[in-house]
């Protein structure tokens, strides 16, 4: 199988993630918990560490701010319904998974929250002066994607810290998608909140995930209960990471997160990023005729300006075809495994101009080769042939 | 079976209106008092269902319950005789116009029509608490399904299919003969076999199919199992051949009667829907699925859709729907969200 689903989940994950949850599952794979036996102390010495990687990586100077969450989703929920209280004003943009969207509609229709959705310009990126202008006295919450999973394309994420923070407000960044592909600094790019994934290009298994809370944004806990220590408080103890994170952790997850991170600190994100930017080029190089398809967000890539402001990933359609119906032929025919439909992000598609059908998203990862991305052109180029 | 808990059936007087079936030996009063104690259940109510479903409701079986989630369409009615073009007009559900219809054949029957999907998730809430169940269904993997169910509960149920001018009969008692996966080890390759809506029907074979499923019903509701055919009925009325086969015995390594596997009750067999992102269309795969053959696919739909394609789809236009069909045998149909509209449209024309 030639696996260009990056963008949903990394796969296969490195043999050295694969073999850390093995190793830390055999040797000490139990419930963490201060003041613990020795196995227990090794488990919570290694999620410790863990924050202390992801806080390194992404410039977050209090690594107990770090919270182990399911997923971005999790996290995002945590930060969302742990800040807005009634009356807030949200700024946001149509670019949006519904993991932002969702919950932040529902907080608007119950009356609690309102909000205002930036549009995207032609470039597929959200104009900071946009968001500028978009600030009202109740504006408590910017929340922004880093890497729209739709256009592949990177945000003005700095840009628009800077103008949030100079207003007082909060700034949340859905990292899902640029974790680990795209620099991010939380100082310098003057975030406040920072979700991301554990399971994408941070290269960690499902199920792993995190907040990064930074010091200006005060959140009550989304989730509450057991923290492996002051269980005589009648109420979350009131210390980070366990004033957020209650139940027992994904410790073997955890395990596999941070051999992941280690290997991208090792090998630095900017090379994974023009690795990513590497491959789009073969793969476009690799196609017959372009022209045969319709290309959304890849704007850059085509104009052959080495994919910069993108990731590696990229919709597009096939005329003939429904999405589905090309990503079924490449699964079915050609075992190359790609995702068709809307990403779970309508208001890009919108924006695209794809909806309701959506577009077929080519991802690649660390893992992706250059053969893997010339099979899938070539077999872009038999059915475009057919 | 609850029959055999009623203290002393013989003794309940019978109405009059069954005096002819009373009469006959095999059933008699007391035969005919358990019929009127039984509750029977329908997995379908088209061409098999509607006779079924006459023949149960006038022999005054107490409970009938009619399951079937489509509506009445014209090319019905050739067949379907409990249906009539008012149905059609007033595009009525299939469960709600029979109901109707055969409540007003007999009052002493508690008729119940369902318009819904038999599925894994349906399955228990919709047959539970009944003495026997009808196989009216027109796709193996309901068939399977029921299968597995009537296995586990051990509750009998009666096989029964046609296509063309053929028909298929058994019965299958639970714990004493062959179940369906005896029979057939798993339901035919996609794209291959004949359906009603690909190969057509005749009339007679729908009576005929009903009739013999109803006959085995009347024995096992009034007590009779000893009378109960151990065979396989087949015919071909076009071919003038009517012959049967003794049903295989029953095999210790069948995994649904055997090992008591029920693969698709855990819906680990059997075919796996997916609403696609993207509005308004639903993927259905089958697990144990293998290639199809797309060209002799399409010289099957030819006459009934209209067609496009390349080496890689076929696309057919039907019944409203786009129905694209892979070669790895999935297909995509277009125009529902409903998992259960995407499967019957499958089993109707890709086949299983």
């Amino acid at each position: 199988m030639i696996y260009l689903d990056h963008a949903a989940t990394s796969f296969p994950k490195p043999d050295r993630v694969l073999r850390a949850m093995d190793d830390f599952a055999r040797a000490s794979g139990v419930n963490p918990g201060r003041g613990g036996h020795r196995r227990a102390l090794e488990a919570e010495a290694m999620i410790d560490e863990t924050r202390g990687l992801l806080a390194r990586l992404f410039r977050l100077s209090r690594p107990e701010r770090v919270i182990f969450t399911l997923n971005a989703t999790d996290a995002l929920n945590m930060a969302i319904k742990g800040l807005l209280k009634p009356g807030d004003h949200v700024i946001t943009s149509v670019l949006e998974h519904n993991s932002v969207s969702r919950p932040l509609n529902r907080l608007e229709r119950e009356g609690v929250i309102t909000v205002t959705r930036i549009d995207a310009c032609p470039d597929h990126r959200i104009d900071p002066a946009d968001v500028m202008r978009a600030f009202t006295p109740a504006t408590r919450l910017v929340a922004l994607t880093q890497v729209s999973n739709v256009t592949g394309t990177i945000q003005p994420v700095g840009e628009v810290g800077k103008i949030v923070r100079d207003r007082n407000a909060l700034f949340l960044v859905d990292a899902a998608q640029g974790a680990g592909v795209v620099p991010l600094d939380m100082q310098a790019d003057f975030v406040d909140l920072l979700a991301f994934a554990g399971h994408k290009s941070l290269q960690g298994p499902t199920g792993t995930g995190g907040l990064l809370v930074g010091e200006r944004a005060e959140l009550s806990p989304w989730r509450e209960g057991g923290t492996g220590g002051d269980s005589e408080s009648p109420v979350q103890p009131s210390g980070y990471p366990h004033f957020m994170e209650g139940g027992t952790p994904n410790v073997h997850g955890i395990a596999g997160l941070r051999e992941g991170v280690r290997i991208l600190l090792e090998r630095g994100v900017e090379r994974v990023l023009a690795h990513e930017r590497k491959l789009l080029s073969v793969f476009l190089g690799a196609l017959n005729n372009a022209g045969n398809f319709q290309w959304y967000g890849a704007d850059r890539v085509i104009a052959g300006r080495g994919g910069e402001g993108r990731v590696g990933l990229v919709c597009f359609n096939l005329t003939g075809f429904a999405p589905a119906e090309l990503a079924a032929v490449l699964d079915s025919q050609f075992d190359i495994a790609v995702r068709a439909g809307l990403h779970c992000a309508p208001g890009a598609h919108r924006h695209l101009g794809t909806a309701p059908l959506g577009a077929v998203r080519v991802s690649v990862g660390i893992e992706t080769t250059e053969e893997d991305v010339v099979t899938a052109a070539h077999a872009l180029n038999e059915i475009a042939g057919a | 079976m609850s029959l055999s808990n009623d203290n002393n059936p013989s003794a309940v007087k019978v109405p009059a209106r069954y005096s002819r079936q009373v009469l006959f030996e095999g059933i008699g009063e007391e035969g005919q008092a358990r019929i009127c104690a039984s509750r029977v259940v329908l997995v379908g109510c088209g061409a098999l269902g509607t006779v079924q479903a006459s023949l149960l409701v006038r022999a005054g079986v107490g409970t009938v319950r009619l399951i079937d989630r489509d509506f009445v369409e014209e090319s019905n009615l050739q067949r379907q005789i409990l249906y009539d073009e008012s149905d059609v007009k007033g595009l009525l559900p299939k469960a709600v116009a029979a109901e109707k219809k055969l409540r007003a054949v007999n009052s002493l029957v508690t008729v119940e029509g369902l318009v819904e999907d038999v599925n894994r998730v349906s399955v228990c809430r919709l047959l539970d608490g009944f003495d026997l169940i009808m196989d009216a269904t027109d796709n193996f993997d309901v068939r399977f399904l029921v299968n597995d169910y009537a296995v586990k509960n051990r509750i009998p149920w009666i096989y029964g299919a046609c296509v063309g001018s053929e028909g298929l009969m058994f019965p299958v008692l639970p714990g004493e003969t062959a179940c369906l996966r005896c029979v057939f080890e798993s339901a035919p390759p996609a794209g291959m076999s004949p359906t009603c809506d690909t190969s057509g029907v005749i009339g007679p074979v729908v009576g005929i199919v009903a009739s013999l499923q109803v006959a085995e019903a009347l024995k096992i509701l009034s007590g009779h199992r000893e009378r109960v055919s151990r065979r396989i009925t087949r015919f071909d009325l076009w071919e003038n051949q009517y012959n049967g086969i003794d049903l295989p015995s029953r095999e210790e390594s069948c995994p649904c009667c055997g090992k008591r596997d029920f693969l698709y009750l855990e819906g680990s067999m059997g075919a796996d829907t997916s609403t696609l992102c993207g509005r308004n269309s639903v993927q259905v795969s089958r697990r144990e699925g293998g290639p199809i053959d797309l060209q002799a696919l399409a010289a099957r739909l030819a006459p009934l859709a209209k067609l496009e394609g390349n080496r890689f789809l076929l696309r057919a236009t039907i019944d409203g729907h786009l129905l694209t069909v892979f070669a790895d045998g999935r297909a995509i149909i277009g125009g529902t969200n409903d998992a259960g509209i995407a499967k019957s449209i499958y089993a109707r024309y890709v086949g299983a």
